[in-house]
């Protein structure tokens, strides 16, 4: 691989866009395909079979050629209610786990840039901050604060949205009042039963870091359900 | 669509390797049958040292992928396909104790 292909694909990284690196086995030329980069004349034969695995996403060799496709696509984005111990650790674990996190809170004692090094977070009431923020099916949303009045605006936008995990923390019996209160809003029985509440799966630890643990496996659990 | 978008960074750390001017090859599993332990599109580098970060196997082959990346830089070549069956010749050699097999795509960055 040339230095300036590899340094074209960490730019389309950084700027997170999605694209595909196709390899030549045969002669180790790399060519990078996406819809800012048409493929080159030389590769015009294989388009139709190189397109269904690029929208696919389907890493292989291509039937019958030399061609090897590599695809990146952009990773599921978690937005996270509350800035709280539990999400600092949720973040360490996301970044292995390759989940871009974004933290709301209108709280700003919550919010320093120490508590949070590597993550985006907004520093405004979830009904203020998702106004500028579609949620998509490639989205996930948990709410941590157990504040009614914070985590409740974001599960009401959440629910009207595509994505596809929410999640609440709190216990069967605050999660039974957060359903009571949503209903009242005029969210239906399918929509409630949608909210992973109480939040994770069942490990049994109390600490921040294994709750933090419960919610990413059950999040990991939910990936590969789809 | 039914899998995040997992990506270890090893493209990012070739070229932090590249910048530190070191020789770099860069290994991706490109086939595989039966049961591996790491999908196709997996990688790792390796410089001239034998460093190496990511792999291309759960430690089956990793050693024998490093010397064949250490023979690449010492010699004219810009590639090489490697590939790797179940081993029974020799309880030390190389291979996949799991049974499956793997085709790993060696390539120089230069």
């Amino acid at each position: 691989m040339q230095p300036i292909i590899l340094k074209e694909v960490l730019r389309l990284k950084k700027e997170k866009k999605e694209f595909s690196i196709i390899t030549d086995i045969n002669n180790a030329a790399n060519y990078i395909y996406s819809p800012q980069h048409p493929l080159p004349t030389i590769l015009e034969p294989y388009a139709a079979a190189i397109k269904t695995a690029a929208v696919k996403r389907t890493n292989g060799m291509i039937a019958e050629t030399s061609l090897f496709i590599d695809n990146y696509h952009l990773p599921i984005k978690v937005f996270i209610v509350g800035a709280v111990h539990i999400a600092q650790y949720f973040c360490d674990f996301a970044r292995h786990l390759n989940f871009e996190t974004i933290i709301i809170d209108p709280r700003g004692y919550f919010t320093s840039k120490q508590r949070f090094p590597e993550t985006k977070v907004i520093n405004k009431w979830p009904g203020e901050a998702f106004l500028e923020l579609p949620l998509h099916a490639n989205d996930a949303l948990i709410a941590l604060t157990h504040d009614p009045k914070i985590d409740d605006p974001a599960l009401s936008h959440a629910l009207t949205q595509q994505c596809f995990y929410i999640g609440a923390l709190g216990s069967k019996k605050s999660h039974a009042s957060r359903c009571q209160r949503l209903q009242a809003l005029g969210f239906t029985g399918a929509a409630l039963n949608s909210i992973h509440g109480p939040i994770g799966i069942k490990l049994g630890g109390r600490a921040a870091p294994e709750i933090a643990l419960s919610i990413i496996a059950q999040l990991v659990t939910e990936v590969y359900k789809r | 669509m039914n899998q995040n978008a997992f990506d270890e960074k090893i493209l990012e750390e070739a070229w932090t390797w590249l910048e530190a001017k070191q020789s770099v090859v860069l290994a991706t599993v490109i086939e595989t049958w039966g049961s591996s332990p790491r999908p196709v599109g997996s990688r790792m580098i390796i410089n001239q040292n034998g460093d190496f970060s990511g792999s291309v196997s759960g430690g089956c082959v990793e050693s024998a992928v490093i010397s064949e990346c250490i023979e690449l830089l010492n010699n004219q070549q810009t590639h090489k396909k490697l590939e790797f069956k179940v081993s029974n010749e020799s309880a030390w050699g190389v291979g996949l104790a799991c049974g499956g097999e793997i085709a790993v795509y060696l390539e120089k960055i230069h």
